[in-house]
Order: C-alpha cells, then structure tokens, then sequence
C-alpha cells in the first residue's frame, strides 16, 4: 500500500544531526491512520478520508496518511493495533482523536500539532491553521493514500 | 415474501416473524455476473439484478437502487467509477460558493442518471409485486449530499460558517424532496432517506443542519400516503434521539450500534427499525459466524417493529 508522501529510509541508514540519508523531514512526518469500512462504499468514511486529503499544501508536506480498511486482514490488524472501538476513526501519531466524528479543519491541525515530533513542525502546523482546506488536489491525494485502492477482502 | 409484513414493520406495528431486506446494492451485479459500473448504468440489469436478487434471498422488500451519488451527479458533481463499488463523487461545486453562485438548480426527472433509474423501475417493479416484495426508494440524505456538494469543509462550515452550510443544505433538502417526489411516482412502496454521514457530527449540530432539511422529503413520502425510513450508518449512538424524533416511520442502522440499545429507543417513540447484521465482522470476514449472529439479532430484534437486515 502506497502512503502519501513517504518514502521510508533505510534501516542501514547512517543517522547524521537528525538527518536519516536524505529523508529528514519524511522521518519526523505526522502520521494519520484512518481506520475506515471502504471509503468509497461508506461516504463517512470518504469524508474521514478527504479531511486529510484536502488539507493545504503547506500541510500536506508534513504529513503522511493511510487508509486502513477493515474489509481485508491488515486493516483489521491496524483497528485491533490502535484500539480502534468504532468506524470511521482517524488516529494520530498513534491516538485514536476522531472516533466516529469529521473534524472540523481546526481541530485537525491542533491535533496534530499537539503530537508534532518538534516544536517546528508544531509551528509549521499552526501556521497553517487560517489556510482551510484544499480541494484542488484531492483526487491526486486520495490516489497516493491508496484510498478505495485496497478495500478488496483480498487486498 | 410479503410486502404488507415489511410495511407494518417499518411503521412499527407488530408482526407475526420479522420480515427482512436485504441492502444488495451493487452485490445485485455479483449476483448476476455483471460489474457495478455496468450494472448502475443500465436499467435492463439494474432491474434484472435486482429481481434476480429478490428471489434469490426470498426479500420481502429490496431496494431499486443503493447508490448515494445519483442526486449529486445529477446536480454537477462528477463520478470516479468502479467495476466493484459504488461510483464516488470526486468534485465538489460549492468547495468555494454557494448553490446558488454555483448555478445549480434543482433536478428533474430527466437530469443526470434518472432516467436509468426511471427505466430500471419500470422494469422492475412488476415482477417485484408479483413476487410480493416491496420496492424500496433510498435518498441520499441532506448532510450526505451537502458534503458531496460542498465536500469534508461543511463539517467545519456548520460551525464556522452556519449560514454558508445552511445554504447548501436548503438547497440539499430541495434536491431530497424532489427525488422523493421522483420516487413516488416510480412506484416505490417504501421511500428512505440516507444520510450515513449524519452520524458524524453532535446531536445539537444534526438538529440545526439535518432535521430541517429532511422534513421536505418526508411531507412528499407521506403525503403520498407512503412508508418513510431514516437509514444512518456508524457511531450514531449521540444523535439517536434526534433520528427518532425526525417524523419518519422507522429508521435502520449498521452493525456499530448495539440491537437492544436500538430496540428500545424505537420502542420508546413507536417506531420501526432494523439493520444490525454484521455485514463486515460476519459477512465479510467471517470472524463471527453469520448464523450466530442473526440468531442474536432476531431474539434483540423480536416481531414488535423489526426488519432483519444487514448493518
């Protein structure tokens, strides 16, 4: 499954002043697991999906997101991970904040501002706070989270 | 199969068992060895699919159509296609204006996709009452539509911007009215308004935004001297009572709630409801067993204003 905007560094890596090869900012990323049905067949979770696919470009940058449908094994293995208790939920950084409730952009951002890994992603964050999503880019950024690409029982 | 045992359901009355619908939606295309987005485009196998799905599950009622998008594609959003889901709306006329702004107008029967619809239940509806099995109409509801017209920002709109959201979801309930209107004429014996995403927001939020904007479809539904539902999906424990309260007849929910809690809550306003099957845990991923699982729903649901049905 593809995850938008990452590219994971190697284990071999050699770790230099935070840097790990060349993926320094992809390492201290958000990350945003949205535990879903289908986000195609279940519009909540379309528009659980589409709250970070609609995020602006300046957040998109600092962010990676997965969808994690639980009509196949591995989505199932995620719920069972995060204590996931209802559908759709996002989960940041590992949290489960938005159980059965679409953000509002806001909140969002604040959420995952409050778990950034450094205080200047948390910045770059709250900067984008007036910014309001971004719809331009939302079918390219769904197609790079996988979403609907892998709500198959056998995907 | 009885058209009149899942009519008195829905409105709630007693029944002698619990007559039960099947959401086939585009698993009418599995069935019939067809792909969804052929199915959904072509009356002759919308309406073969689900007939043939009719009897095979032996339904006592059915639904023309499970697709969500007709009313917003018919009105400008565009559709992504799939060959095994439903078609999903990926552009969004009002991100950045209002209806109105965006020129919109409200459907007719000749926008978008419902002449297929309109040929489809020509089709169908004749062989369905000969099988006894009432044909269901399903709106997408308010909130639904108002998040494919305006997409994920009318979540935040109803707090930040109220009188932007309100515009789209007037303009949103108008568009229910008029499939509701669109469906009595098809013949439909059952109308039920749709609006999943309705679960996803607070109670005070669903009575502000969704109540209101419902009532236009359901005047058409019952004045038709018709049978009205409310099916919503998710979490919707917060907004249940704002769901029994919206004046339909009955309302249906998914797997996520727990049958008692609902059985009760229909009780208590006299409605009728159903849903609950494990549709994913069960039916999908077999990690509960099916019959297991309707044997727990039956004996929640008992024959006092329940339709077994999947969540």
């Amino acid at each position: 499954m593809q995850e938008a905007g990452l590219k994971r560094p190697s284990q071999d890596t050699p770790k230099k002043n935070n840097f790990i090869g060349d993926w320094h900012v992809a390492d201290e990323k958000i990350q945003v697991d949205v535990l879903t049905l289908d986000s195609v067949q279940c519009a909540a979770c379309g528009y659980m999906m589409e709250s970070m696919a609609a995020m602006p470009d300046e957040v998109q940058s600092l962010i990676v997101y997965k969808e994690w449908s639980v009509k196949n094994k591995t989505g199932v293995g995620k719920f069972m991970e995060l204590k996931g208790k209802v559908l759709p939920s996002i989960a940041i950084e590992g949290d489960i904040v938005f159980p059965s409730i679409i953000p509002q952009y806001e909140e969002l951002i604040d959420e995952m501002a409050k778990r950034a890994k450094t205080p200047e992603l948390a910045a770059k964050l709250k900067a984008a706070r007036d910014k309001g999503f971004q719809f331009d880019k939302v079918t390219e950024n769904l197609a790079n989270a996988g979403s609907g690409q892998n709500t198959r029982v056998d995907s | 199969m009885s058209k009149q045992l899942l009519i008195d359901a829905y409105r709630g009355k007693r029944t002698d068992s619990a007559p039960w619908v099947p959401y086939s939606g585009v698993h009418c295309a599995f069935l019939i060895n067809e792909k969804a987005d052929d199915f959904l485009k072509s009356p002759e196998l919308l309406a073969k699919g689900v007939v043939h799905t009719a009897k095979q599950y032996k339904a006592d009622g059915i639904p023309l159509l499970f697709d969500l998008s007709v009313e917003a594609s018919s009105v400008g959003c565009e559709l992504k296609w799939w060959e095994d889901n439903v078609p999903s709306v990926s552009t969004h006329p009002c991100s950045d204006k209002t209806p109105e702004q965006a020129g919109l107008t409200i459907p007719t029967k000749d926008s978008g996709r419902w002449p297929t619809v309109y040929e489809a239940a020509k089709i169908a509806k004749p062989q369905l009452d000969e099988l006894d099995c009432a044909m269901m109409g399903l709106i997408c509801g308010p909130l639904t539509l108002a998040s494919h017209l305006a997409g994920v920002r009318i979540f935040t709109d109803v707090y930040k911007h109220p009188d932007f959201a309100q515009e789209v979801l007037t303009y949103a309930g108008q568009v229910c009215e008029a499939a509701a209107k669109f469906y009595v004429e098809m013949g439909c014996d059952i109308i039920a308004i749709v609006d999943p995403v309705a679960s996803q927001i607070r109670d005070t939020t669903f009575h502000e935004f969704v109540t209101p904007h419902c009532q236009p479809a359901i005047k058409v539904i019952h004045d038709a001297d018709l049978t009205s539902s409310f099916f919503i999906c998710g979490d919707c424990t917060r907004v249940m009572d704002e769901v029994c309260k919206l004046g339909t007849h009955g309302f249906a929910i998914d797997e996520q709630l727990n049958m008692n809690f609902i059985r009760d809550k229909a009780r208590e306003y006299g409605l009728g409801f159903g849903g609950n099957l494990k549709l994913t845990l069960s039916l999908s991923l077999g990690l509960i067993s099916p019959r297991e699982d309707a044997i727990v729903s039956l004996a929640a649901g008992g024959s006092h204003g329940y339709t077994f049905a999947p969540g």
